[in-house]
């Protein structure tokens, strides 16, 4: 008897017996009033249902024990060999041979492949991901992973998976693919775009960000962000672009893409993209964005954007939006004016901080002031020593390494310089 | 006339625990069905840290722990919080002007020096009279506040809000104990959605059998002793059903006060917590729906079934009995003072299907069990009880709670909740627990919910009584 048929023998015994003990209920209770009848039910259905709970339990456990001891298995197998993988020693183009000594084989005395069937190639999967994402070296070669995953035909597999498999497939397979760097075809990601499925759909975008060729990456020139964008696509978007820029290829336009979008919170991740990767060459398309534009929100990105990136040419119209715009956007183009560091901008800042009552901008403003280069920490001191008591806290900031230190904490400090490092670099 | 208002009555109860399975078999469900779509959705620990960790966009948090009196502990509690594996958060300890030496610990561990610190009092609290920051690098994510006796909790969470600068913030006891990667957990569903996230819950355990090391639970054990066993199968019960249920319809009634992750601004245009309330949790996060809803805005409100952060529960009955009823009183106080939300589907599904379920199964149930336990003994006195069919009433009901809680330990396995250090045994302790909970632990819970009730309504002073901490087994 195959393993099925006897599931559908058992299945069918276990169905026979609620039907009995339900007659049973009926027949036992026919004289009781109805409330009795219903309770007698419940109880049955209960004690069912609890019944199979337990042998769902039973499965389960055996089905995790049987994976652990899988995992166990290739984990004693494999596992040196994927830590030597992803380790700084194999910082060097490796061979399938120098890669076959490290795991401990020789394939030319093995008869069949070296992992048999789909569970051994999931769980090899599984673990070989674990390394990759926790140990591996900033020097250890991509190259030699992909070597690797050929050699136990993983590519191979994980293309299957994502043609055939369901959307959990799908998306696990792609996103293993993605974070091992694996080139994807362009008909898999073609076709997973039309997928009715949200997760998978953005998985093949960010994939098709990720490797497509120059002119294949303007065909994706669509809105197709502007529905339910979060925090998480601007992650996944920025390692796609990240992984773009490593393999030599041109990033996207992405202020047109800002321009495309119509959600202001799609169009602020696309101009916060630009800004992360010093995209300055297309600066001057946010300009229209910047005039026409009444989202406070992307104003301040973009504000924050030419500040961070230098670009001069917009220093009038920030000076001119300052006397505008509200408290936030005021901050955001107040650290803009002194990122760019004209000298021409001290007056626009003094401003910011005389035409306003609002604490946080006045302290902004003061910082920014103080920052700005040698004519700016006169200024500052000028307007310390004719501080009125109210104005004495901001000051004090200023006077207080500890307090200093917090304020320099600046999150987009790893990729561009803060207000305090602008003149002293 | 007699006998009308007793089968009134007898259909009443009938019609009411019909309604009330109906409803645990509605959450049984919506609870599978967010199982479901976490299964697609969570990915395990290192997928999402290598995700968040190396990216600037990861949202720093605040976390905030008022202390009272807490020299026994306070520095193995500090030391615990900084041990989070998270890239950018701050800590704001907060001295509700502890009469002991729990200040002097302080500045004496982390070299404490006074700084000055411009705090808008964005939220009600009582004056803050000093903040201080560590002149060790190591310690600069610590800020501890010294502020003016406040009495309350939640006066000391007010005045953390005041004085963290992110734009999330954790609220904790000082004495809980934080998983690691509790942040990480956390931080994956505010990254995740594409609607503003106001608050995200986290599951919360008792620490009582654990074995902490460094400030780590590293082993999960059900504690034996029967008032803590009974609570870790209540909590579990709780999080992984009631709340993920209500979490799958952005319905989530509560984000408990132990551990709870809450947007900065909308808290403080919500106006904080209210230090006179006895379910300030509770209390603020419908503050905040309201204020949510009534400026038209959207929202998102998430629940992480994963065990995030274990608490010493109380052990003795005394304890227990005190606790319950404070939070009984909480729930009459939430009642009343948000009636306008209730059966209001201008509020959401909050409004319109969490709330009249918390009054209806939650508020009212025990005032229906106290009447028709004296109903059943009126009723054995004077010979009017049919006991074959009363017998089984009561045995579909014990047979019905037994499958709820079988179902929180199935869905506790497959969703591994919680890494039971020794299973089996973990595992039949709970199974003890669910077998013997309706005629031990329940009756008692009864009792209390009715006396805080009975003390809300004769207006009795609520006297906050911290609960009397024994200590987790330490391997140093």
């Amino acid at each position: 008897m195959g393993t099925i048929s006897f599931i559908r023998y058992y299945i069918s015994l276990f169905m026979a017996y609620c039907k009995f003990l339900f007659a049973f209920v009926i027949y036992k209770f026919a004289d009781y009033p109805d409330e009795v009848k219903v309770a007698a039910m419940i109880s049955a259905l209960c004690v069912m249902i609890i019944v199979v709970m337990i042998l769902v339990l039973f499965v389960m456990s055996w089905k995790n024990k049987r994976t652990q001891r899988l995992r166990d298995r290739i984990e004693k197998k494999y596992g040196k060999g994927m830590e030597y993988i992803v380790s700084q020693e194999a910082s060097e183009l490796l061979s399938e041979e120098d890669i076959e000594r490290a795991f401990g084989f020789d394939r030319s005395e093995l008869d069949g492949p070296l992992l048999k069937n789909n569970r051994e190639k999931h769980m090899f999967v599984e673990i070989f991901y674990l390394y990759f994402i926790s140990k591996r070296s900033e020097l250890s070669k991509t190259e030699n992973s992909h070597t690797m995953l050929r050699m136990f035909d993983i590519p191979d597999y994980l293309e299957k998976e994502i043609s055939l498999g369901s959307m959990k497939h799908k998306a696990n397979a792609l996103s293993k693919m993605r974070t091992f760097k694996l080139p994807i075809s362009p008909w898999v990601i073609n076709k997973l775009l039309n997928s009715k499925y949200m997760r998978v759909q953005r998985l093949a975008m960010y994939s098709n960000v990720m490797s497509s060729s120059d002119s294949a990456l303007d065909y994706f020139e669509t809105d197709f962000f502007d529905k339910n964008c979060c925090i998480k696509d601007e992650i996944e978007l920025g390692f796609s672009l990240q992984r773009r820029r490593k393999m030599g290829l041109k990033l996207p336009n992405l202020a047109r893409w800002a321009h495309i979008q119509s959600n202001e919170k799609t169009q602020c991740m696309f101009v916060r993209l630009m800004r992360r990767f010093n995209e300055i060459e297309y600066c001057g398309e946010l300009k229209d964005l910047y005039n026409d534009s009444k989202k406070k929100k992307l104003i301040e990105e973009i504000s924050r954007t030419w500040g961070y990136l230098r670009y001069i040419e917009s220093e009038e119209l920030l000076k001119k939006a300052l006397l505008t715009q509200p408290d936030d956007t005021k901050v955001a183009i107040m650290h803009a004016l002194t990122r760019l560091a004209t000298g021409n901008s001290l007056d626009a800042l003094l401003d910011g901080f005389k035409n306003t009552t609002n604490p946080h901008v006045r302290y902004e403003a003061l910082r920014c002031i103080y920052n700005y280069g040698p004519e700016g920490r006169a200024l500052f001191q000028e307007l310390e020593k004719n501080s009125t008591d109210a104005d004495k806290k901001y000051f004090d900031f200023f006077n207080n390494p500890i307090t200093l230190e917090k304020i320099r904490l600046d999150k987009e400090q790893a990729y561009h310089p803060s207000v305090e490092t602008v003149f002293n670099g | 006339m007699w006998l009308t208002i007793y089968y009134i009555f007898c259909y009443l109860v009938f019609g009411y625990t019909m309604l009330l399975i109906a409803g645990y078999i509605w959450l049984v469900f919506m609870s599978r069905l967010a199982q479901k779509q976490l299964d697609i959705n969570l990915p395990d620990d290192e997928t999402i840290k290598y995700l968040m960790q190396g990216s600037p966009l990861t949202p720093a948090v605040s976390i905030i722990a008022p202390a009272f009196n807490e020299e026994v502990t306070i520095i193995d509690s500090v030391n615990s919080i900084m041990q989070i594996d998270y890239p950018d958060y701050e800590i704001v300890i907060v001295n509700d002007e502890s009469t002991d030496r729990t200040m002097e610990l302080l500045i004496e561990e982390y070299k404490l020096v006074e700084v000055p610190y411009d705090i808008a009092m964005r939220v009600q609290s009582k004056p803050i009279k000093r903040v201080l920051k560590s002149t060790d690098e190591r310690y600069s994510k610590l800020i501890v506040v010294d502020k003016v006796h406040g009495g309350r909790k939640a006066d000391g969470s007010n005045a953390g809000i005041n004085v963290c600068s992110n734009k999330y913030f954790v609220c904790t006891d000082v004495d809980c104990i934080i998983e690691p990667m509790a942040l990480y957990r956390m931080m994956w569903f505010v990254i995740n959605s594409h609607k503003p996230m106001i608050g995200v819950g986290a599951t919360m355990l008792m620490s009582n059998a654990c074995i902490v090391e460094n400030g780590k639970v590293v082993e999960a054990a059900v504690p034996s002793a029967p008032i803590p066993m009974f609570q870790q199968l209540e909590y579990l019960r709780s999080f992984l059903i009631s709340k993920l249920g209500w979490s799958r319809i952005n319905a989530l009634p509560n984000i408990s006060g132990g551990f709870g992750l809450f947007d900065t601004d909308v808290a403080v245009k919500s106006g904080g917590y209210d230090p006179m309330s006895m379910a300030e949790d509770v209390d603020m996060l419908l503050r905040m729906v309201t204020y949510m809803k009534n400026s038209g805005q959207d929202f998102q409100l998430a629940l992480v079934p994963k065990v995030c952060c274990w608490t010493e529960g109380p052990g003795s009955l005394k304890q227990l009995a005190r606790q319950r009823t404070r939070w009984a009183r909480g729930l009459f106080e939430i009642v009343s003072n948000h009636r306008k939300l209730f059966f209001n589907p201008h509020y959401g599904p909050i409004g319109g299907l969490t709330l009249p379920y918390l009054f209806l199964f939650e508020f009212i149930a025990p005032i229906f069990e106290m009447v028709g336990f004296f109903f059943t003994i009126w009723l054995a006195l004077t010979g009017g009880v049919n006991w074959s069919a009363a017998f089984l009433i009561f045995g579909t009901i014990y047979v019905f709670s037994a499958f709820i809680s079988f179902f929180v330990i199935f869905f506790d396995y497959k969703l591994k909740a919680v890494n039971w250090k020794h299973t089996k045994a973990s595992y039949l302790k709970l199974l003890l627990a669910t077998l013997l909970e309706p005629f031990i632990y329940h009756p008692i819970i009864t009792y209390c919910s009715n006396v805080g009730y009975w003390r809300f309504i004769v207006n009795t002073t609520a006297v906050w009584t911290p609960i009397k901490r024994t200590g987790v087994k330490k391997r140093s």
